[in-house]
């Protein structure tokens, strides 16, 4: 049950209408509301991975107390069940994600120096959405270890925010200080928040459905095919792909984040305009800003901390090691562990030349976008995503290798361009309108029933008959 | 040293570290409210405050910090001169 779908709206329907109508103002009634419909959301999604859910959230749910109680009386006791949790955490991920790709690349590397040896794949279920709901469990531990937030006692909140639906597939993954308090907030019906919602999901809609899933039909059909296009095919849907990757991405956490918001609640930022960034480092402060920002908080920090007394070497293996955690973050595959580490490796210009220190304020124009002497530098950088894409989009080095060989090889003129130029268009209106008509003045005095018609008519005409899977559902 | 003789020192690493003669430290300053205060300069202002004051802290209580206010504390605690 995705949720640009029309099971979805029905689903959706009868807990708005419960939630607002028969347990209004009634907190924990909603919460137990919020919490069913989160595992039966979850249930169509990966029904056999519910029990893994459940008893991890559980187990978490009673080392947090254990945490609370212990970090005062005992924080050698405190501390070591932080580790457990957090290593239970690692371990599930470990066990369901990336076993068989550890099993494949011993035996391959065994074979490789000569020994004979035989792997065996184990036919382990990957629950959907692990990469998210675990890096929540982990966080609510090192939060209440830190101090940072009490242990909560209401099982049901706790849960609720682990499974919470609209995030639990594709995040953004919220944070537990932020999340569980609104959880014990009354909740009533705000128009205006469930205005901004409303508009959201709309937005959402129109990026996935209009946006990445035209994209998806030609960039699929040239990258999979690449020795056939080769060349300026190749080359053209290399630079339109970071375009669809966002417009999936960002679309689903558009969604999610309108969703919570019908709900009354405020979801965490996942994106902020990321082809405005001049560099790498702005880039990855603008793209997946849920993860990333776990990431500095939970492993580069901590590592910078380490080696803080090595200058710029300390920062630069900082990044180096947590950028290429967020590539195998992605999967269990080497091609997402060159694609982290091709990041890390681009942030080490910005390290040593003093930029990660000197941050330059991003000057807007009369429109609020970013002032054309930028473009440059944006375009760099929007070069550099792309060809990092090719190594997350290949499942071996060698098919990457491959698509690289032929962006310098095969026939000239674009494929299926008729079919393109009008999505490129849209792209351009997307991208760039968005932020105006977040911002600028003179587009959002316009009355929102007019904007949202316009996009919802644009989905109608533009979509296709068949939505795609969500890119990251697959994370 | 007095914490507020202590402030003191700490906001002059502050002012040179971010490079912001503006910066104003209180007890209850949260990275939140200095807008140069990030992941990475907070680094630079722990190593320059350990350097000022020839101490170490452990990495637990930098991670524990929430505020100014607990900086001092851990500063404080280690009855600097």
């Amino acid at each position: 049950m995705v949720v640009n779908s029309f099971s979805f709206l029905l689903f959706f329907a009868i807990l708005f209408a419960l939630y607002y109508f028969a347990f209004n103002e009634r907190t924990k009634l909603q919460n137990w509301l919020l919490l069913i419909a989160s595992y039966v959301f979850y249930a169509f999604a990966s029904i056999k991975a519910i029990p893994i859910l459940a008893v991890s959230t559980i187990v978490t749910y009673y080392l947090g107390l254990r945490i609370a109680k212990y970090n005062d009386s005992n924080p050698r006791a405190a501390s070591m069940l932080t580790t457990i949790g957090v290593c239970l955490g690692i371990g599930l991920l470990l066990y369901f994600k990336y076993l068989n790709f550890f099993i494949s690349s011993f035996a391959s590397f065994f074979n490789s120096v000569g020994l004979q040896c035989n792997a065996h794949n184990f036919n382990i279920l990957l629950p959907i959405g692990i990469s998210f709901f675990t890096f929540k469990l982990m966080s609510y531990l090192i939060e209440v270890h830190r101090r940072k937030m009490d242990a909560t006692t209401d099982f049901v909140a706790f849960a609720t925010f682990v499974a919470f639906f609209p995030t639990i597939l594709s995040g953004p993954i919220d944070r537990p200080d932020k999340f569980i308090p609104q959880l014990k907030a009354k909740r009533t019906f705000d128009y205006n928040l469930a205005k901004a919602g409303f508009n959201q999901i709309v937005w959402g809609m129109f990026l996935k459905m209009c946006i990445a899933d035209k994209l998806a039909v030609y960039n699929d059909s040239v990258l999979n095919s690449y020795s056939f296009f080769g060349g300026s095919s190749a080359l053209f849907a290399l630079l339109l792909y970071p375009l669809q990757m966002y417009a999936d991405f960002a679309g689903y956490s558009d969604m999610a984040i309108g969703v919570g918001k019908l709900l009354g609640f405020k979801i965490a930022l996942n994106f902020d305009y990321p082809f405005f960034a001049r560099n790498i480092a702005e880039y990855w402060r603008k793209w997946h800003i849920s993860l990333t920002s776990w990431l500095t908080d939970y492993v580069f920090i901590p590592l910078n901390i380490h080696f803080r007394n090595w200058g710029n070497w300390g920062v630069a293996i900082s990044i180096v090691v947590t950028m290429t955690l967020i590539g195998f973050w992605h999967g269990a595959n080497w091609t997402f562990g060159l694609f982290g580490l091709y990041h890390g490796l681009l942030f080490l210009p910005l390290v040593f030349g003093g930029v990660m220190l000197k941050r330059r304020k991003l000057k807007l124009n009369s429109w609020n976008l970013p002032e054309v002497r930028y473009l440059p530098a944006m375009l760099l950088t929007y070069v550099f995503v792309a060809i990092g894409l090719v190594l997350f989009r290949s499942d071996t080095l060698a098919e990457a290798l491959c698509i690289f060989e032929s962006l310098f090889g095969g026939q000239f003129g674009f494929s299926w361009c008729g079919n393109v130029i009008p999505i490129l268009l849209l792209i351009l209106l997307f991208h760039d309108l968005h932020k105006a008509f977040n911002f600028c003045p003179r587009i959002s005095k316009l009355p929102f029933p007019i904007i949202s018609s316009f996009l919802l008519l644009l989905i109608l005409f533009l979509s296709n008959t068949s939505t795609g899977d969500f890119i990251y559902f697959h994370f | 040293m007095e914490r507020n003789e202590i402030l003191k020192h700490v906001n002059e690493i502050f002012r040179d570290v971010l490079d912001n003669e503006d910066i104003i430290l209180t007890e209850t300053t949260t990275a939140d409210d200095v807008e140069e205060w990030d992941s990475l300069t907070h680094i630079q202002i722990i190593v320059a405050v350990e350097k000022y004051f020839n101490i170490r802290f452990t990495s637990t209580e930098i991670l524990s910090w929430k505020n100014i206010g607990e900086l001092i504390n851990s500063i404080a605690d280690r009855n600097v001169a």
